[in-house]
């Protein structure tokens, strides 16, 4: 019990509710001190209590006790392995510096939170089997459905995180990430942010869909209130983390390890965290603009103008201006999604055919090329929105133009796959199920990138098809190869590998048939987000196929959740390279010691020189001989 | 910021890779501030509102003046003087807090109302992030200035002086952009 | 080399296979506007261009995988290729100049669907939480009368002006082919030149509540001589002073889009319908069973949640209390006791 309540996650939503409810006390206290009328006003208490709240979780958990020690002038120590005198377990549930225990602490975040919004989806594809309203009401469907979305978001953010901070450090031969403490922070937010949103199924539900475009999102019950305020804690975290990322590649890579002989996915981070780092920070505002929009009547989206705005002549709102906003960052978002995926496509592919990366430099180029024209397509979300009509054409060109470098991938996996000597594992088999189900992403995506054809397919089933391709493409499949990948590493224990073929062999059948089947009925005028459809249209088949599909999906996801919980404690023990790999992160034993690299390393040549005879990717600098020691002086790092 | 242990070179190493990550802060607080500019464009045009010329004038002048201050601090102790580093901390502080007062106390009293159209959704907004920005700002003066009286910063070491004057400036170049945004674009329509 | 061209065969075969699949699938509702032709032949000729993509990647990874794996026993590595700057080149180059060319299709195919016509019918279109208001105009550019119903002269280039009263709704008819989002306080238009006669439906493409769904309303294309006369007759009873209190009701069951979801014929819709409804016994969602009266339907109206007739879901906006004057809502009222 004592070790219970020393649990820092228990401690946090402890916090997190003592933190609610001051904040909603202390507003309804203020209210009746001003003598506002009525004194209990959800809107601003709530807001202000859930703010509190998550001030409370981080204060809770013990997120912040190190920079509150710093305001005060006292020294901190660096921590580094377990607690003392607790169980080796505890450290997942608490703050703990260690970038190895933050990177699965967001993993196993990441898939609860994915497997929580996955069986959102199948209640409400479940609902969408057969035309009419089962089990369901329109309201409920609507608050599922968005959950589903913005959760699913939420998890690919973590699990894209954990791969970053798992594998980044390691594979610059980092001893850490630059800002220990920060990390921690950047993960344990991400807890109360997601209790928001989770809380908001209870408070009334919401039903703009992920996007809350105002004016809806300012009329929706107090849920959407929750899931603004939410989304804006977890984008913080996301900002957080990709600056840490940065900060730790341009300074703490190992020595010879130039630019253009990092680790491809090291590229693929940098390109992503890019994006995170500023385009974030606009679904933030535009969310807070929207809070500002309930909470203090500020009319930013909705026309509505008041006897006072009539007398100063003010302008009236403009819905159009959140689409600018909240797309600036929610387009390039999904770079940030997938961006990191086609890294492990990248990274894993030589592993396996046994040859180097094809058009290495080239590979690296082009997640940057993506990530930078990223930044100019946003309009394309706007085509049919009303947007001035003047930048149709303009971001029809941009966002086509994203299919060079997403080709030039494309193409370099190929030629990476062609003469060589290609094993089958389940991570291989992963990489090749992702770049088939993003090819299908991919190809659905210039139709809707030309204006005209997106007349025609906006907001049909064939976009939910196209998203849901990328999305998986390129991230779901790519994460679950580096999951198997690096189980071994992580753990010391290599998975069932009959199961992980299972698993593949359900899963990616499963997801053609749920994407085809979406893009098909799209087609056919299936709209999005509605509760019930039209079963004149003919697609009653095929809407019976995607549930199908997606509880196959769901059932081989089981398959792997069973067998890495499984393997964990009774896998084989792992041999300490068993994919013969030259990254330095395969050169230590697993599981990682705690102190990563007690030799540092020298790159002395190219990441990927498979099929050179005697290659080397780096080379243990004898100890002591150098300068670049993993120490770490204590108590300077934010 | 934080008390003095480990060698020089790998305190200096660690304030190289600190201000690597506040300058990477500051481009992700330009895109931030950056849309809300954005949307004052958008939402406004080429019109504004209503506002005390003198008032807006009179604090913008306060507040640049307040990063001069900060200025000599920061300098101060990078030439080992305490007491010049406390005493313009302290004019820094109090500059700001008359900034911030002439904000909250005055723009926002006002003829235009939060819920006034596209105006008061703006100039709240813009402005209330803003004062925020230096709300914060002061706390974080008044921490360093806490510090520095316990003599916890020197000559080679003062990254969290130089963190909270770079934080600073920055506050105050955001203002150097809203204030015209604000004050100075577009005419005052006879509603 | 005797891989390649193995594999480029296998690729001209698989893109004519996928292409004729693609093409022939009966992927898309029939087309009844001109604007939808243009698009449907744009589409048609991206799903030419996505076979063949789709064909290069296929083929040569399975290629690979069949061709390349490494047989049993068998040591060693790949080749140690590491790349081929030439190719990159040549793959970087064509597929830019492919997706410029269909920037330039889009640009000019955009441009034939939104280009102003001569002759264009002006039709105002209003979307609110949940229905659909059309409204033409007289001869004197003022709004004549409303309908709940589009109805569209053949041929003829018809300019929908697109508006909303509440949040964002979208316009779409999916055998039109193109949408335009509804945003409150803006007009946007849309050019639809109808070319086939029949009924379609209208459905909101944009998230806008509970009532999402099954925010419809029916689109009829006439004959233009037909379409005249229905017009006409529409201008001339819109003209008619005064009239009795239940043909006003009628005109505000129009107005407030009610018969968007409540039928005057006994047909299912999402609301209940309103024949025979005064003095019957209903169920409630609750089990209380209760009889229509005209307090019953004036709740109904101005607290909708207040008693769900079991088998409908809550959907109603519970908005009208603040637009509906009571002028109206007595005519409403008579309207529906009308109708037997």
């Amino acid at each position: 019990m004592q070790t219970f309540f020393s649990l820092g996650l228990v401690r946090g939503l402890i916090g997190q509710i003592v933190g609610t409810a001051l904040g909603i006390a202390l507003v309804t206290l203020l209210r009746a001190v001003m003598g506002k009328e009525p004194v209990w006003s959800p809107e601003p208490a709530v807001s202000f209590g859930a703010l509190v709240g998550v001030a409370g979780f981080m204060i809770g958990v013990g997120a912040v006790t190190d920079w509150v020690k710093w305001m005060k002038g006292e020294e901190t120590p660096f921590h580094h392995g377990p607690p003392e005198g607790k169980p080796a377990w505890t450290r997942y549930f608490g703050t703990d510096y260690s970038h190895k225990v933050i990177g699965i602490q967001y993993g196993v975040t990441s898939i609860v939170v994915i497997i929580i919004a996955g069986i959102l989806a199948l209640i409400f594809r479940t609902e969408l089997a057969q035309p009419g309203i089962q089990f369901l009401d329109p309201h409920g469907f609507n608050t599922v459905m968005s959950t589903h979305g913005i959760a699913m978001i939420a998890g690919i953010l973590l699990g894209v995180a954990a791969m970053m901070n798992y594998l980044v450090p390691l594979m610059i031969g980092a001893s850490d990430m630059a800002f220990p403490r920060l990390n921690a922070f950047a993960f344990w937010i991400n807890v109360p942010g997601l209790l928001l949103v989770i809380a908001s199924l209870f408070t009334g539900g919401w039903d703009t869909g992920w996007t809350a475009y105002p004016p809806l999102s300012t009329r929706a019950p107090l849920g959407m209130l929750l899931v603004l305020l939410g989304v804006y804690v977890i984008g913080l975290s996301s900002i957080l983390g990709a600056l840490n990322i940065l900060v730790t590649v341009f300074t703490m890579r190992a020595p010879g390890m130039t630019l253009f002989r990092m680790p491809i996915f090291v590229w693929a981070s940098v390109a992503t965290s890019i994006i995170a780092l500023t385009a974030t920070q606009l679904i933030g505002l535009s969310f807070i603009m929207v809070v500002a929009e309930r909470v203090f009547k500020m009319y930013f989206f909705t026309p509505i103008l008041s006897e006072g705005a009539k007398e100063l002549g003010s302008p009236p709102g403009n819905a159009i201006l959140f689409q600018h906003l909240f797309w600036f960052y929610s387009h390039p978002a999904v770079y940030v999604f997938v961006l990191p995926g086609l890294g492990i496509i990248s990274e894993l592919l030589p592993v396996f055919a046994r040859k180097p990366l094809f058009g290495y430099k080239w590979v690296a180029m082009s997640s940057l090329g993506i990530a930078l024209v990223g930044f100019l397509v946003w309009g394309h979300h706007m085509f049919t929105a009303g947007m001035e009509e003047h930048l149709r054409v303009p971001m029809m060109y941009s966002t086509l133009l994203v299919a060079v470098p997403t080709g030039v991938k494309f193409f370099s996996w190929v030629a990476t796959l062609w003469e060589g000597k290609l094993t089958f594992p389940t991570p291989m088999l992963f990489i090749l199920g992702a770049i088939s189900v993003f090819l299908i992403g991919g190809l659905s995506g210039p139709p809707n990138g030309t204006v005209s054809t997106d007349l025609f397919l906006h907001d049909t089933y064939w976009i939910v098809g196209h998203f849901h391709a990328t999305m998986f493409g390129g991230f779901v499949f790519p994460f679950f190869a580096a999951i198997y990948y690096w189980f071994p590493k992580v753990t010391g224990r290599m998975y069932n590998e009959k199961l992980g073929k299972l698993h593949f062999w359900l899963m990616t059948p499963g997801f053609w048939l749920q994407s085809l089947a979406q893009m098909q009925v799209g087609l056919k005028g299936m709209r999005r987000r509605i509760a019930d459809y039209d079963p004149g249209l003919g697609i009653t088949t095929g809407q019976i196929l995607i549930t199908i599909a997606g509880f196959i999906i769901a059932f081989s996801i089981l398959i792997m959740v069973y067998n890495l919980i499984v393997s964990l404690r009774r896998g084989e023990v792992a041999a300490p390279n068993p994919w013969n790999s030259l990254s330095p992160e395969w050169q230590i034993p697993s599981p990682v010691p705690e102190v990563s690299y007690a030799q540092p390393f020298v790159v002395v040549d190219e990441p990927y020189a498979y099929g050179r005879p005697g290659a080397t990717y780096i080379r243990f600098a004898p100890a002591g001989a150098s300068d670049h020691k993993p120490t770490k002086s204590p108590s300077q790092e934010v | 910021m934080s008390t003095i242990t480990g060698t020089l070179e790998a305190y200096q190493k660690q304030w190289r890779i600190n201000r690597l990550g506040l300058w990477l802060f500051f481009i992700s607080e330009t895109f931030l501030f950056g849309g809300l500019f954005v949307a004052r464009l958008y939402l406004w045009g080429d019109t504004r509102p209503p506002l005390d010329q003198k008032l807006g004038i009179t604090i913008t002048l306060i507040l640049l003046i307040s990063s001069y201050f900060m200025y000599r601090a920061d300098t101060a102790i990078a030439y080992g003087d305490q007491k010049g580093l406390m005493n313009n901390l302290l004019v820094t502080f109090v500059l700001g807090l008359i900034f911030l007062i002439g904000v909250v106390g005055f723009e926002w009293r006002g003829e235009v109302r939060p819920s006034d159209g596209a105006f008061g959704a703006v100039l709240y907004g813009m402005t209330g992030m803003h004062a925020f920005h230096v709300f914060t700002g002061l706390i974080f003066i008044a921490i360093v200035w806490l510090n520095a009286r316990k003599g916890l910063y020197t000559k080679e070491r003062h990254w969290g002086v130089e963190a909270c004057a770079i934080y600073w400036h920055f506050v105050d170049m955001v203002w150097a952009f809203y204030y015209p945004a604000l004050y100075l674009l577009g005419t005052v329509p006879h509603g | 080399m005797r891989h390649i061209l193995t594999a480029a065969v296998l690729v001209v075969i698989v893109t004519v296979i996928v292409a004729f699949i693609l093409i022939n699938a009966n992927l898309l509702p029939t087309v009844a506007s001109q604007e939808g032709m243009i698009i449907d032949n744009l589409l048609t000729l991206h799903l030419l261009v996505i076979a063949f993509l789709f064909a290069l990647i296929v083929v040569f990874m399975t290629y690979s995988i069949v061709v390349f794996r490494r047989k049993p026993g068998e040591e060693g590595d790949g080749k140690y290729i590491h790349g081929n700057t030439k190719l990159e080149i040549v793959w970087t180059l064509l597929p830019l100049a492919t997706v410029l060319y269909f920037a330039s299709l889009g640009a000019s195919s955009l441009y034939e669907i939104t280009k102003p016509l001569d002759n264009e019918l002006k039709i105002g279109v209003v979307g609110f939480q949940w229905a659909w208001r059309f409204d033409y105009y007289g001869p004197d550019g003022k709004v004549a009368f409303s309908s709940n119903e589009l109805y569209l002269p053949k041929d003829r280039p018809v300019r929908l002006d697109i508006t909303s009263t509440d949040v964002i709704h979208s316009f779409w008819v999916p055998e039109f082919r193109v949408k335009q989002d509804a945003v409150p306080g803006q007009r946007h238009p849309l050019r639809i030149t109808p070319t086939q006669l029949g009924e379609f439906k209208v459905r909101c493409a944009e998230i806008c509540g509970r009532g999402h769904a099954v925010m419809y309303a029916t689109a009829r294309v006439l004959e233009p001589s037909e379409f005249q006369s229905w017009y006409e007759q529409q201008l001339a009873s819109s003209q008619e002073e005064g009239g009795d209190i239940v043909a006003m009701g009628a005109k505000v069951a129009q107005k407030y889009g009610c018969i968007g979801c409540h039928s005057t014929d006994g047909s299912p819709m999402a609301g209940p319908t309103w024949k025979g409804l005064f003095g019957k016994e209903e169920t409630l969602a609750d089990g209380r069973t209760i009889t229509v009266d005209e307090e019953y339907i004036r709740r109904s109206i101005l607290d909708p949640g207040a008693d769900i007739v079991k088998g409908f879901a809550n959907i109603m906006p519970n908005t009208y209390k603040d637009q509906i004057s009571d002028e109206e809502l007595e005519a409403l009222i008579a309207y529906i006791k009308s109708l037997k």
